[in-house]
This record gives C-alpha cells, sequence and structure tokens, in this order.
C-alpha cells in the first residue's frame, strides 16, 4: 500500500513539473500559482519518500526493494537508514533533497520575480531528468513477486549510526549544487543587476558546508569502522566526493571576493556549472561500476548510460548557455602582483590543478584500459605526491591572503609576519629535530602553524576586539583559515607519524604500548540483537587506578553471513590509540596498535571550517 | 612596478605552477602507478622480482593455511593459473576462500608472491570489474557473482 502511494505520488510530482515547464512556455501562467506548484511537487515527492521509509519501518517486504534490503531483526534506526542504504533508495533520497532546496528556494523574498522563476524552472527541469531517471531505471517501488516474511538484510557494515546520517548530509552537499547551478545560469539570462551573486553565495556556502560534513562523517565512519587505522585512502568514491569540494571553495572564495568584475563573474559561473556536473559527474561513475571502488554498490549498466546522459544533458546545456552570454554591468579586474585579487586568482586556478589531478588519477585508469587494454590502478602514493605538493602554494597563500589591500601590493604590518614567519621556522625545526626529522613532516607541521598564527596575528592586529555577533562575521574568514591549519596539523601528524605495533598475545598477557602497560585481559563471545560480538578485552594503563578498558573485535552477522571488524580506540586529546584484533592460531592472537598523534585535530578542524561556513552564510 | 610588468609576473607565476603540475603529474603516473594482472597474465609474462604489482582473482579453495596468528600462505587463482601468496597482517573481514580478492605487493622469488596488501571489498559478490570481464570470456564466470 504505500508503495503505491510512494509511486504515485512520485509520478505526480513529476508531472507536476512537466506542467510547470508547460505552463510558463506555452500557456503563459501567472506567477501565484508557480509557487504553489513547485511547493507541491515538493511535498509529493517528500511524500514519496517518506513512504519507502514507512516500508522500511514497518518491513513491508512486498515492497522488492525493502526485501533486498531490509531484515526484520534490525534496529529501528537502521529500518531508517536502510531507506538510503541502496541504490534505488539512495536516488529517491537525491530526488527528495533536490525537493527540498526548491522548496526552500521558492520562499527567498527580495529578489526578482522572473530570476526567482527561471531558477525554480530550471529547477523543474533537473526534478524531471532525475524523476525520469528513478521511474525507468532504479524504482524503489517495485512489488516483490513472491510472498516472503522476512528480507535479506542490510549489509552489516552500513549498520553505524555515523554511516546512518552520512548519505543525507552528502547528498545535500551534492544536491547543494543543483541550486546553484540554476541560481547561475539564470543569473546570466535574467538578472540585471548582481543581485544573484549573494543569492548563490549563500547557497553554495550551504551546499559546501553539508559537504564538508558529508565527507568528513564519511572519513570518520571509515577510521573507526573499517579497522585499517586510517581515515582517506584516495578510493575513486573519495575522490569524486572531493572534486565537487574543492571546486565548491573555489566558487566560495570567487563569491566572497566579487566586486562586480567581469572576469570574475563569468568564471563564477563556469565554477557553479563545473561544481553541479563533478556532482552528477560522480553518481555516473560510482553508479554505472565503471570504477572498482570498496563503495561497490550494485552496479548496472543501464543506470550509467541513462546517468551519463543526464551529465550531458546538465553539462551540455550549461555550459552552452555559458559560452553564449555574458554577465552584464560590470567592472574590470584590478589586478596588482600581490592584492587581493591576483591571491584570488591564485588560489583558483590551484584548486581547478588540484580537482583536474583528482579527475585524472581517477579516471586515468579507465582512459589507459580502453587506449591499451593494460589495467592499472592508481593509489594513494600517486595522490599524496601530486595533489599535495599542489596544494602547498595555497596553504602559503592563503595565510595572508586576507590582509592583502584590494589596490595595493602593500602588505600592513609586514615585518611582523616575516619575523614570526622565520621564529616558527626554527621553532618548529628544533621540534621535529627531536622527533624523528621527516621533510613532508616538518612541512606540513610548520603550514599548518603557520596558518594558525598568521590568522591570529591578523585578527589582533587589524580589528578591534569588540563582543558581539558582528566581530565574529569580522574575523569569519580567518577563523576559517585557522580551521584548515588546526586539519593541516592533524593531517600530517596522523599520517606521517603514526606509529605501529604488533604484538602476538594470550590471555592475560601484559604488553607496552607507548610506556604504558597494558593487560590483555580475555576474549569473549556475545549475542547480541543480529549479530554475534567478538571482542578480546584490553585494559590500558594498569598502573593508574583509573585504568581504561578497550575492547576491539568482530560481529559476525548471520543474515547475511559477513563479518565486520569493530576497532578499539581510545581517544586522547592528542592522540588516539587504535587496537585491532586480528586473527588467531594457539591460542595466540594477533594484535595491532596503531597510535595516532592528534587525529582528533582534524575532526575539531572540519568542525570550525563548517562553523564558518555556517556564519558566512548569514553574513551579507 | 608598471601594472603591465606586474601582470606579466603573475602570467609567468601562473604558467610555472601549471608547468610544474603537468610534471609532476607525468612523473607520478609513470612512478607511482601500479598494474593490475591476472594469475594467467603473470603465468605468461616474465616475472620481475620486487616490481609493485596488483593481482587479481579468487582465493583457491582449499589452499589457505595459517602460518601464525599473523602470517598466512594462500593462493590466488583464475582457474587457469594461480599464484602462492604470503601475507603478514590482518586480512580483510571479507577474506575467504572461494571470494574475489585482489592483492598488491611484489615477487620476492620467481613463484613466491609477497602481498602487503589484501582487498576484499563491501559486496561479498564483489569482483573487479575487470576480472569480470575476463572471465566472462574464458567462461569461467561464476553465475553467482553479480
Amino acid at each position: 500500500m504505500s508503495s503505491l502511494v510512494g509511486f504515485l505520488s512520485l509520478v505526480f510530482s513529476i508531472c507536476i513539473n512537466f506542467y510547470i515547464l508547460l505552463s510558463i512556455y506555452i500557456f503563459k501562467s501567472k506567477k501565484q500559482r508557480f509557487n504553489f506548484f513547485i511547493r507541491l511537487s515538493s511535498i509529493l515527492t517528500l511524500l514519496s519518500f517518506f513512504s519507502l521509509m514507512y516500508a522500511y519501518i514497518t518491513s513491508d517486504f512486498s515492497n522488492y526493494n525493502v526485501f533486498q534490503n531490509s531484515h526484520s531483526d534490525k534496529p529501528i534506526i537502521y529500518k531508517i537508514s536502510g531507506t538510503w542504504g541502496n541504490h534505488e533508495g539512495s536516488m529517491l533520497l537525491w530526488l527528495s533533497i533536490l525537493s527540498i532546496f526548491s522548496f526552500f528556494f521558492s520562499f527567498t523574498k527580495n529578489i526578482e520575480d522572473n530570476f526567482k522563476k527561471l531558477t525554480l524552472i530550471i529547477q523543474a527541469f533537473l526534478h524531471i531528468l532525475f524523476g525520469l531517471f528513478i521511474v525507468f531505471t532504479s524504482n524503489p517501488f517495485l512489488v516483490n513477486s513472491i510472498l516472503v516474511n522476512e528480507g535479506l538484510g542490510l549489509n552489516p557494515i552500513l549498520q553505524d549510526p555515523g554511516l546512518a546520517i552520512h548519505p543525507p548530509i552528502l547528498y545535500a552537499g551534492y544536491v547543494g549544487y543543483s541550486i546553484v547551478f540554476s541560481i547561475a545560469i539564470a543569473g546570466l539570462f535574467q538578472n540585471t543587476d548582481d543581485e544573484w551573486l549573494y543569492v548563490a553565495k549563500k547557497w553554495s556556502l550551504i551546499s559546501w558546508t553539508f559537504l564538508t560534513g558529508g565527507i568528513a562523517l564519511g572519513s570518520y565512519w571509515a577510521y573507526y569502522e573499517l579497522g585499517w587505522g586510517g581515515w582517506w585512502f584516495w578510493d575513486p568514491v573519495e575522490n569524486i566526493s572531493l572534486m565537487p569540494w574543492i571546486a565548491g571553495l573555489a566558487l566560495v572564495h570567487s563569491l566572497m571576493m566579487v566586486r562586480g568584475e567581469q572576469a570574475i563573474k563569468k568564471w563564477i559561473v563556469f565554477l557553479s556549472i563545473l561544481c553541479f556536473s563533478l556532482s552528477v559527474f560522480g553518481t555516473f561513475l560510482v553508479r554505472s561500476g565503471i570504477l572498482t571502488s570498496v563503495h561497490s554498490f550494485a552496479a548496472d549498466a543501464s543506470r550509467g548510460i541513462f546517468i551519463l546522459l543526464i551529465f550531458f544533458i546538465i553539462t551540455g546545456f550549461g555550459f552552452l548557455v555559458f559560452l553564449l552570454k555574458e554577465p552584464k554591468k560590470s567592472n574590470t579586474l584590478n589586478l596588482l602582483f600581490i592584492n587581493k585579487v591576483s591571491a584570488l586568482v591564485i588560489n583558483n586556478i590551484l584548486m581547478i590543478i588540484a580537482t583536474l589531478t583528482i579527475l585524472l588519477g581517477t579516471i586515468y585508469p579507465i582512459i589507459i584500459e580502453v587506449l591499451y587494454n593494460k589495467r592499472i590502478s592508481v593509489g594513494g602514493p600517486y595522490f599524496n605526491s601530486t595533489v599535495i605538493p599542489i596544494m602547498i602554494p595555497g596553504f602559503l597563500l592563503m595565510s595572508i591572503a586576507p590582509i592583502l589591500s584590494w589596490q595595493t601590493n602593500k602588505i600592513n604590518n609586514s615585518k611582523k609576519y616575516v619575523l614570526s614567519f622565520i621564529i616558527l621556522s626554527i621553532l618548529v625545526l628544533i621540534q621535529s629535530y627531536f622527533l624523528d626529522f621527516n621533510t613532508w613532516g616538518f612541512v606540513g607541521l610548520l603550514l599548518g602553524f603557520w596558518i594558525i598564527l598568521a590568522s591570529i596575528i591578523a585578527i589582533f592586529s587589524s580589528y578591534k576586539v569588540i563582543l558581539g555577533i558582528k566581530y565574529f562575521k569580522i574575523i569569519n574568514p580567518h577563523i576559517a583559515h585557522i580551521g584548515v591549519g588546526i586539519a593541516i596539523i592533524g593531517i600530517t601528524s596522523s599520517s606521517i607519524f603514526q606509529n605501529e605495533l604488533d604484538f602476538n598475545l594470550s590471555e592475560g598477557d601484559v604488553f607496552k604500548v607507548n610506556g604504558k602497560t597494558v593487560l590483555f585481559e580475555e576474549v569473549e563471545t556475545t549475542n547480541q540483537i543480529n549479530f554475534q560480538a567478538l571482542r578480546g578485552k584490553f585494559l590500558f594503563d594498569i598502573e593508574k587506578k583509573q585504568s581504561k578498558k578497550i575492547e576491539a573485535g568482530k560481529n559476525y552477522y548471520p543474515v547475511s553471513k559477513m563479518i565486520t571488524s569493530e576497532a578499539g580506540i581510545l581517544h586522547q586529546w592528542n592522540k588516539d590509540i587504535y587496537f585491532i584484533l586480528g586473527d588467531q592460531k594457539n591460542n595466540e592472537w594477533f594484535v595491532k596498535v596503531l597510535i595516532n598523534p592528534f587525529v582528533s585535530f582534524i575532526w575539531l578542524g572540519v568542525i570550525i571550517m563548517m562553523y564558518s561556513g555556517l556564519i558566512a552564510v548569514t553574513k551579507r | 612596478m608598471s601594472l603591465r610588468f606586474q601582470r606579466l609576473l603573475l602570467i609567468l607565476l601562473t604558467l610555472v605552477i601549471i608547468l610544474s603540475a603537468v610534471l609532476l603529474i607525468l612523473y607520478n603516473t609513470r612512478e607511482n602507478v601500479s598494474y593490475f594482472y591476472t594469475p594467467s597474465e603473470i603465468e605468461k609474462s616474465e616475472i620481475i622480482i620486487d616490481k609493485v604489482m596488483r593481482i587479481g582473482g579468487f582465493v583457491e579453495n582449499d589452499s589457505f593455511n595459517k602460518i601464525s596468528s599473523s602470517s598466512f600462505i594462500f593462493k590466488i587463482t583464475d582457474e587457469k593459473a594461480s599464484i602462492l601468496v604470503t601475507f603478514k597482517g590482518i586480512l580483510p573481514d571479507l577474506f575467504r576462500e572461494g571470494q574475489g580478492a585482489v592483492i598488491e605487493g611484489a615477487f620476492s622469488d620467481s613463484n613466491i608472491f609477497n602481498a602487503t596488501n589484501v582487498f576484499a571489498k563491501h559486496d561479498e559478490n564483489y569482483m573487479p570489474a575487470s576480472i569480470k570481464e575476463d572471465l566472462k570470456d574464458t567462461g569461467y564466470w561464476n553465475k553467482k557473482y553479480k
């Protein structure tokens, strides 16, 4: 029943969007009804999504999708997240988020009517494309032809709170770029003043913040769930999310710096189209199964071709408009050797090169296979040694960019900065001499600390401290950069100064980790609701009274006959101690302990960046 | 500095950035890319010791042996040829006999492959797309794998 409601409302929502397009261009209808129809279609799409969710919650196995991906044993939260834990449901989620964005955009006030209308028409057009895609190739409302009382179960690795909310947030980022895309194109056609830039800035900041959150959740999940001890693997799916993120970062910076310059406006339109194209392209690569990835979603060639078609329509249409139309009313570019504008230009060039490098590395295996019929894999080493060097000048620039002037080459207080940079370099050099010296480690730490220091100097020397929200809005760019600096410190230390210890232990053994004594108490098996848990129990720092318990082990899910690793992580502010329980032979267990310094700084940095993103949304 | 000179400097700087990026990419696509083979391709070609590569296939049935709790020996096969692999560390959760796996490492002598990484992916029916093609071509395709 709920499947029927879901399917019908989905089809109706698509019909309404068709009607919107027809009524504007064929029947030339009035305005008030237009907003009404946009909102109606959004509500219907959401209704469709919630019907699917309802089917999941009630374990309605007459729905084929529910049967394939759910099981009545699952805890309620994973029944809900099961809705988007599969291809069909996740595409419906994609469409629902698109609708939500249109819905909220339809309430925007104080913008020109024609511009608003055109933006929503482009959204309606996108809604039709993705709606048809769902109906024809990935319908989540198919009826199960056989009568069953039990489903096949959700992939156990996805049964995790972090991953339950990861897809909606990530998708909010991806799909958010649809509205930026629509705004940019509508802006080219309609807007006589530069109002669209302000609107685009707001929405692109929202999307970027969501995308940041989505990526961070995904990598946090990988960190504690996959049991590899790392948080970023340069997996194709990760790369795909990183591309619109970097392009989106370039877009946000351009939007904040634009002062009506023709060239930058054009560039903004280009970036807006690029961001959304990259999002759709990413979906195509993932869903078509062309790329070999740890996220091996069920792949289906017809879906791949359909999404490729959508990609070509969107990108083709976008760039065609981009080539034909010119932004109106413009100032010329005030480009000096080192002022705000030139810093922006160089920052954008670097970000685009980084994006292209990642794109190239991601699709390079496909190109080689087509051309030479050889199979290769491009992994971490390529990306680390290509992307990072490209980003370094950008990071250097970032530390001083906010204090550059608009009109001249002068840098205020330049002596202060040079002096503090020299002192900092010496300090970091001394510090790294006492630890094991490592060139990349030195560069990373220096950059991270320098960005933070330069931002703090800039805050205190350029603005008077006033208490109030306004102050936080003024210093917001510096705060964002401090977040980046903190994240760089976390990334550098956790990847370069990671320490790995291997042990072969029997129950009751005592061993040393980082100078602290650890007791391997016992291995215990327990039965949970829908899995069996095997846990190695450790007591960390037994010499102290308040020693910490750590449990690492594996879960066995009988429904899908799968095992997942559960790392035991002891979080401390300056390091994570990461326990992985390996295999056993003759009652000897293999235990791997990773010491990851300053991992928490990565997440802290990301949270600061997201905070800045949100503050910037409220800033005019 | 005249405005024109400043812009010239900027353009030069941009060109330097782009050029170094291109050089980096070219260098890294030569150095940091590992080739991907099936066991029968390995058998046909000459084995170069210590060259890093990836091999994909199935874990051969009854070939898996635990030497200790952290070192393992098993065979990777594509039903035509098989390769003896040793691995030290923790095997992925989805690793088991009869399932698809990709190993990364190098040959330590002409018949033992030392794996440094073993990948077995999310989906228990996972098979790298490329190997799927090969197996389909040779008729060894197991219908169970999507």
